[in-house]
């Protein structure tokens, strides 16, 4: 409720389904759903970024449930595993009209479980967010209200949201920075536009255009896009600032976006994070972007980074952080924040203060924005397959599957990743190797895969 | 290879489905298949396959199988 009383305390808030820009709503327009609120309960919400999506969102914030946030593109195998193994009260899944076990109300679009058992849920814990988008993966983030409000409150501090913006939702809200800019702006902000999670449709130009969008999110592939379709060629009246997270955008794109936002008064702000974190951990302030261009910045306000002096890593302490993973119902009934965040990123802080990210120790691999654990994927390639297949990242280009057993057919490892992960076949690799490296202690030797692959 | 032939390859390969899926009504985002990244993908892959360079606006207007026949006429590309 904390969280839903800040949004419902903002006067300017107003929302508007791209789709439909002429018609515009306050909160009390939507019709949020009432929902049964003397047991707290578990949702599953697959949801697009429509605003029929968004106000069931907002309706689980204003509830007393715990909702996980899910993509709704997941292959149908996943989403049946996850409904399985956490036996959510609610499903809301536009892209379904039948759930064994389940009952669809037809004054309300959502899947209510016909036998509900009562669940353990620690007051604090509030929403889940995968740890891994397209692998299905059953492993969740837990985040508190105060998690959630804290970091809104943090980004709005740095950002210059405020209440005449209007604000496109152009990053799927499943996705924790994409959640952030609901969250900041559904605070702090104007009007919030439900859109097109996608930059190269007419419609969001169209909607740029017309309702006059002061920023734009965006992961680097949206930075990809954006330069190859002449972005910084054209001006926008009414652009205020854009925004860059979800892993490193190349130099070369930096300099060119901080040189065009410059000659146009706009302001653009490289950003660093992860989903432990709520969303956001460090900030570049646009002004040093010249003279620190691969740096990520330094901590948002309320946040404190530390490097661990005995392996490098990037340590945060904050609001913000997380309260553990979820991986089976069980897990509901607590929550505990650790006192730092590890990150999993090797860093280093310049003479200035600035921190730089040097290295991943985490295994995952970032294909056009999206995190994909890399055990999980040979976990999906052990149930599939007899001979062992290793999983690596090449530079966030590229999955790697490596194996030493000359029988292996390549195509039909690749297939598998590429239809079970709905991935394109140019980002995964199959790569026969006369012998598996392994380090001291037996292990796979992942970083020595990645030193062969680039001297091969 | 005559230029529909090709124009179909590159986009059977670009989105990674089945040749006979590419026909001229075909339109992005229709399938799963054709979303932003296979779409920049495609957008070099027909670079490649013709030789020439993609106008930025031309970029987002490549909506559908028939529109990037239109388009790639204005490059010279005869089909």
């Amino acid at each position: 409720m904390k969280l839903f009383n800040e949004i419902q305390a903002n006067q300017q808030l107003r929302f508007i389904n791209e789709a439909d820009p002429g018609k515009v709503f306050r909160l009390e327009d939507l019709s949020l759903l009432s929902l049964p609120g003397n047991t707290r309960r578990l949702a599953l919400l697959y949801l697009d970024n429509t605003l029929p999506a968004i106000t069931i969102l907002l309706s689980f914030l204003k509830s007393p449930h715990v909702c996980a946030l899910l993509s709704p593109d997941l292959a149908p195998h996943f989403k049946d595993e996850l409904e399985r193994r956490y036996e959510p009260a609610y499903i809301y899944d536009p892209a379904r009209t039948d759930i064994t076990g389940y009952q669809y109300a037809a004054d309300q679009p959502l899947f209510t479980r016909d036998t509900l058992k009562d669940v353990n849920i620690h007051p604090d814990v509030k929403l889940l967010l995968s740890t891994s988008g397209t692998t299905g993966s059953p492993k969740f983030v837990k985040l508190s209200e105060n998690n959630l409000l804290e970091n809104a409150k943090s980004i709005a501090g740095y950002l210059p949201v405020c209440g005449t913006d209007v604000t496109p939702l152009n990053l799927p809200v499943y996705y924790s920075y994409g959640l952030s800019v609901l969250t900041s702006n559904a605070i702090f902000g104007g009007t919030l536009v439900c859109c097109h999670t996608d930059i190269l449709n007419r419609e969001f130009w169209s909607g740029m255009e017309q309702l006059g969008y002061t920023s734009i999110a965006g992961v680097p592939f949206v930075y990809e896009m954006l330069d190859r379709i002449g972005f910084t060629k054209k001006d926008y009246p009414s652009l205020k600032y854009f925004t860059q997270a979800g892993g490193r955008l190349r130099e070369a794109l930096v300099h060119k976006f901080a040189a065009y936002a410059s000659e146009k008064r706009y302001a653009f702000y490289v950003m660093y994070g992860q989903t432990e974190a709520t969303a956001r951990m460090a900030y570049l302030p646009p002004a040093e972007l010249e003279r620190h261009p691969s740096a990520i910045g330094v901590p948002i306000p309320g946040g404190t980074f530390d490097i661990d002096p005995d392996n490098g890593e990037l340590l945060y302490a904050g609001p913000n952080v997380f309260g553990g993973y979820v991986t089976g119902i069980n897990d509901l009934s607590d929550y505990s924040q650790p006192a730092w965040l590890r990150t999993g990123d090797l860093a280093r802080k310049d003479e200035d203060g600035f921190y730089y990210i040097t290295g991943r120790i985490n295994r995952f691999v970032k294909l056009f924005g999206s995190r994909i654990n890399l055990d999980e994927v040979e976990q999906l390639l052990a149930i599939n397959l007899d001979v062992p297949v290793k999983a690596v990242g090449i530079e966030d280009k590229l999955m790697l599957l490596v194996t030493d057993r000359p029988e292996v057919d390549e195509q039909t490892v690749a297939a598998l990743i590429t239809t079970t992960l709905k991935l394109h076949p140019s980002v995964v690799k199959v790569w026969t190797v006369p012998e598996l490296p392994l380090t001291a202690n037996g292990k796979t030797d992942y970083t020595r895969i990645q030193k062969m692959y680039a001297e091969r | 290879m005559s230029n529909t032939e090709k124009l179909i390859h590159a986009f059977s390969e670009a989105l990674a489905v089945p040749q006979e899926t590419i026909q001229d009504d075909l339109a992005y985002q229709a399938i799963p298949e054709w979303d932003s990244i296979t779409h920049m993908i495609l957008i070099s892959q027909l670079e490649d396959t013709f030789g020439v360079a993609i106008d930025t606006d031309d970029v987002i207007d490549l909506s559908s199988v028939g529109k990037a026949k239109e388009i790639l006429t204005k490059y010279n590309i005869v089909f």
